[in-house]
């Protein structure tokens, strides 16, 4: 057993943890940090190809929220999070959800101008910029259907720095503020799970973790501290948390984004390297438009998932790409289960979501042949294929619980911030009612779904509750 | 794996070499190990079901057995949710891992 000590451990590097790592090294605080995956050079892999799958991912992309339908998950679990495997997306919360969310959880310093001025300093830092020049094919059909329906649509922009030939880097955790944590002085350990949070009355002295050697060997690790920042994510959070014995108000009310997509064929070739960076706005919140990976393999899967004969399509995948209509009005649910590593995660979609849905993927479909598409395979087993505007109607009634394939990359919400100890798990800042240095600082502390990419709230948020925790002195 | 998720991997898996086919097994055999265990369960559950009926004498697990395309369209649209959802995760994990291993698969 090997026993070390620090000021602060902060659990997890991904958006809320490289965050609050980083401001608090710069501070001049002795901070370590704990990840329970591996460092793997962000510029190693294809993004989104097999090899990162395997290496990133947690359960190597296998999970699902059970409920009916399941919904399929991803989680990154690497130096770096999450932010190592998204698409960099960037948006920040709307003014009014701000002002909603504000109200209604009874959040402290949770005004669109404070939010702001905490997202211009992550903004600036890691140079969050549109695309210069042209967006690629599969993101300009959308804005081209949208333009076509006189529906709204809205480039994103990216978490991505530029060269002077345009071509862009994404700014991961592992290339921005995890280096900037270690070169102010804090320490990275890497291939390190912690087990559970050693607690003593109201105060935790310290976390239990097992360190995997090089060698492939493991070894028990205690970390005392003074402070403990958990900073897993919203399903990895809350059952650390209840590992820990701490359970009120802790694993219900997850937020999921379930998304259910169409892969559509074009005349023409489209560009599979980048996420689609642009979203048809006009239903919104509730309801957004936009597009995914579209590797080969992605292609075949979307295809596949309608069951209709796809060969033909498959072999002209070039001209195929993946788009998805989301929504997020259901709860769930994270549970640790008594002898099993992982937790159990339930998601009931409402039948507001499910209306939602189909809504979505039908005015999905009518983006999609305003900007050209001749060919549209829905998600959804069993459900025909699209080629005129007229039979997407079909598609409202293929819309069920048993039919639909939804998956999903956004979780949030299950130890929401607030000042009503009877609705939340953390106050305004994050600090763990009941304990006296225990803080969560991910996306489990969103109130709410942002119906929207989350992870300039999750970043924004934990900037802003970093500085608090400065300011507790 | 069990022997019907060995079953179906190699009847799913088109197009490749033995070392491709190999590949796309790994693939598979380390995706469901990594999976959540309680998931894991359940699929094991599921395979040992189906293994049972394919070992059935007559034409249904004759079909099953043999993995004819007509047994797993039966599987892909059986009315049991819980059916459909295992061969479709089967699927998803062999196309992928296929895809995945021939060139240019990035476009």
């Amino acid at each position: 057993m090997t026993t070390l000590d620090t000021e602060i451990v902060i659990i997890g590097s991904g958006a809320g943890g490289a965050v609050t790592a980083a401001t608090l090294a710069r501070a001049g605080r002795d901070v370590t940090v704990v990840e329970e995956g591996p460092w793997v050079d962000p510029g190693a892999l294809e993004p989104f190809s097999l090899d990162e799958m395997v290496a990133k991912y947690r359960h190597q992309g296998g999970a699902a929220a059970l409920g009916a339908p399941p919904v399929a998950y991803a989680e990154g679990r690497c130096v770096g999070g999450s932010t190592e495997i998204n698409s960099g997306l960037w948006h920040r919360l709307p003014d009014a959800l701000a002002d909603d969310w504000r109200e209604r959880h009874q959040i402290e310093e949770f005004t669109p101008e404070a939010l702001g001025r905490y997202a211009d300093r992550i903004e600036e830092e890691l140079t969050v910029s549109k695309l210069p020049g042209a967006p690629p094919e599969s993101s300009a059909v959308l804005a081209r259907g949208a333009d076509a329906l006189d529906w709204r649509s809205v480039e994103f922009a990216r978490v991505f720095r530029y060269d002077q030939d345009h071509r862009g880097v994404k700014q991961t955790m592992a290339r921005t503020f995890i280096p900037a944590a270690v070169d102010a002085g804090a320490t990275m350990l890497p291939n390190c799970r912690v087990d559970r949070l050693l607690r003593s009355g109201d105060r935790i002295v310290g976390v239990r973790c097992t360190r995997r050697r090089p060698d492939g060997t493991d070894e028990d690790l205690t970390l005392h501290a003074d402070h403990v920042i958990v900073c897993g994510g919203a399903i990895q959070t809350p059952a650390l948390l209840q590992r820990s014995g701490l359970r009120r108000n802790i694993g219900g009310g997850l937020k999921l984004h379930p998304t259910i997509r169409v892969a559509a064929r074009f005349r023409h070739a489209l560009d599979h390297a980048d996420v689609p960076m642009h979203r048809i706005t006009e239903f919104g919140p509730g309801l957004e438009i936009g597009g995914s990976a579209s590797r080969r393999s992605h292609v075949a899967l979307a295809l596949s998932d309608s069951t209709a004969d796809y060969d033909d399509a498959m072999d002209d995948w070039e001209k195929v790409a993946v788009y998805y209509a989301a929504t997020h009005d259901g709860v769930g649910r994270v549970t640790t289960l008594p002898g099993l590593r992982a937790p159990l995660v339930t998601y009931r979609l409402s039948e507001g979501d499910m209306s939602r849905l189909g809504r979505g993927l039908v005015l999905l479909g009518e983006a999609l042949l305003a900007a050209g598409a001749t060919e549209l395979y829905p998600s959804m087993t069993g459900a025909p294929v699209v080629r005129r505007r007229e039979d997407l109607v079909s598609w409202w009634d293929a819309v069920t619980r048993s039919r639909t394939n939804l998956m999903t990359v956004h979780m949030t919400s299950s130890v929401r911030i607030g000042e009503d100890r009877d609705r939340s798990g953390a106050d305004s800042y994050g600090r763990i009612w009941g304990m006296r240095n225990l803080r969560v600082n991910d996306a489990s502390l969103l109130p709410d779904a942002p119906g929207v990419n989350p992870q300039s709230t999750i970043m924004t948020l934990a900037l802003r509750n970093a500085d608090q925790f400065l300011a507790d002195g | 794996m069990l022997w019907f998720e060995r079953q179906l991997v190699a009847t799913m898996t088109r197009h490749l070499d033995p070392d491709g086919r190999s590949r796309v097994s790994n693939y598979v055999e380390g995706s469901l190990t990594a999976m959540p265990e309680h998931l894991r369960l359940c699929v094991g559950a599921e395979s040992l079901a189906l293994g049972l009926w394919a070992r059935l004498p007559g034409r249904l697990g004759g079909a099953l057995r043999e993995g004819s395309a007509v047994s797993l369209q039966a599987l892909e649209l059986h009315p049991l949710n819980p059916v459909r959802q295992y061969a479709r995760l089967m699927r998803s994990l062999v196309l992928f891992a296929e895809q995945e291993l021939q060139p240019g698969a990035g476009g």
